[in-house]
């Protein structure tokens, strides 16, 4: 009889912390052979994605925000670098680089895509920091460029990184104004919301800091075709914005093993019970982070906390304990204001986060977490995110 | 048609960015429910509505969350 197997897909945040935590919870089972837990992962290569942000506006050096996934990951993993083609949940089966591997337990963490290509033209026409490091780096080459005219912050739906699109524009403004040139540079800011943050507490902080330093705000305004010839963007709505450098958060989508196996929405997000993480109508298969249609954030700490209430789970139903947790929705993102300053988004499925003020310890506590980024996914900082965030779950017997 | 988004719960980045979703799949005539504990969602859906030329149905508060009926007008 082989030994119970737990299949997880995708080696993202989620993915990641999710294994290592496994086989902390299922010591035993794993060193004795009674249990594999096996992930699945495109490349070797684990990027920290946060900081996308510092080299698309601060012309960070992307090499510093790599790592090896193998050295990330508790030696009882069984990393397969090589993405997984298609799930068969009825057959309880995934299929890999011509292999086949059935499971016991599946554990999508495959998380979303930019996906410029969704929007007529904005592929062609923009830049942006949401497609990876290589992307990135181009959209600084840009901005170093840049010495004259409009520069447009267009925002699509739906994106990871609910704050980045926020953060994008007010870095941009302040490294227009580090150059000298921002007297020669007309900033606009164009979202799908009412008002410049989805959040209205939110809102209300970051409103006020777009007057001040002169970012145009156009809201209500989704994306409907870009013509790059015109270099003009034309909206739903009927409005159109004109532009001589276009930066975008482009529309996100599920991934491509999702779409394939017929297993998400008409864009790929998996259908999931937002408290349990199960995925809805397939038996011993759950979904965390970006990869749901889990109407919350798709960021990292989302992902974070939702692979702590997966592992608990996976590891109840292995062990036969009866126990389910329950995510309560806690989110906690930190959105960079420009000027050394910051504030954190932080609520819960009940708590909408509440209006904060920003400051130079809040931007401290995310510069500081490209490193403490690392020790989180092995889980050596769990007391630390316990002590600051709380248990992100409700427990029944 | 009648689609059902339920964004109970979600306040970040909030039952706008849902509704938007199922309206750029839906067709003239469709209508969207949407359920929502967010505040801000019955008057974000109103303004989102005035400027798109779509048309608001219903506002029903239902307890701990409001339904929104939302008819596909301008496509």
């Amino acid at each position: 009889m082989r030994p119970v197997r737990v299949v997880i897909i995708g080696g993202g945040t989620g993915g990641t912390i999710l294994s290592n935590r496994l086989v902390k919870l299922l010591k035993d089972e794993t060193r004795g052979g009674k249990v594999e837990i096996h992930l699945f992962t495109d490349s070797d290569s684990h990027y920290f994605q946060p900081a996308n942000i510092d080299i698309a506006f601060r012309g960070a050096e992307p090499s510093r925000f790599v790592k090896s996934e193998r050295e990330l990951l508790e030696k009882e993993v069984i990393l397969h670098t090589s993405g997984v083609e298609l799930v068969k949940p009825d057959d309880r089966t995934v299929f890999y680089n011509g292999s086949a591997l059935d499971y016991d337990y599946l554990v999508l963490s495959t998380g979303s895509r930019a996906q410029p290509s969704a929007v007529p033209g904005l592929a062609e026409a923009s830049h942006n920091f949401h497609t990876g490091q290589e992307d990135s780096r181009r959209t600084w080459e840009a901005l170093r460029r840049f010495e004259r005219g409009r520069i447009l912050v267009l925002v699509n739906i739906p994106h990871k990184c609910p704050p980045s699109p926020v953060e994008a524009v007010l870095l941009v403004e302040e490294l227009m104004r580090k150059r000298g040139i921002r007297d020669k540079v007309e900033i606009t800011f164009a979202t799908p919301y009412p008002r410049a943050y989805p959040t209205h507490s939110i809102a209300e902080v970051v409103e006020p800091i777009f007057e001040e330093r002169g970012i145009g705000l156009v809201t209500l305004f989704n994306t409907d075709y870009v013509d790059l010839q015109k270099k003009k963007v034309y909206s739903l709505e009927g409005e159109e914005l004109s532009y001589d450098l276009l930066i975008t958060v482009p529309p996100h989508r599920g991934a491509g093993v999702i779409m394939a196996s017929g297993i998400g929405d008409e864009e790929g997000w998996i259908p999931t019970d937002k408290e349990t993480l199960r995925v809805k109508r397939l038996d011993g298969v759950y979904a965390l982070g970006d990869a749901t249609n889990i109407p919350i954030s798709k960021s990292g700490v989302v992902a974070h906390l939702q692979a702590e209430v997966a592992a608990l789970n996976v590891a109840s139903e292995i062990r036969g304990t009866g126990t389910i947790c329950r995510y309560n929705g806690r989110i906690n993102c930190p959105l960079e204001l420009g000027d050394r300053r910051a504030i954190f988004v932080a609520g819960t499925y009940e708590k909408p986060p509440a209006r904060q003020d920003p400051s130079l310890i809040k931007y401290l506590m995310k510069r500081a977490f490209s490193t403490l980024y690392w020790p989180m996914l092995r889980g050596r900082l769990d007391l630390l995110f316990e002590l600051y965030l709380g248990k992100p779950y409700t427990t029944k017997g | 048609m009648r689609r059902l988004v339920d964004a109970r719960g979600s306040f970040c980045p909030g039952p706008l960015t849902e509704l938007i979703k199922t309206y750029r799949k839906a067709e003239p005539g469709d209508e969207i429910e949407l359920l929502a504990t967010d505040p801000a969602a019955k008057s974000d859906v109103k303004a989102w509505a005035q400027k798109s030329g779509n048309e608001v149905v219903s506002i029903e508060e239902r307890g701990d969350h409001v339904a929104i009926i939302v008819r596909v007008v301008k496509k």
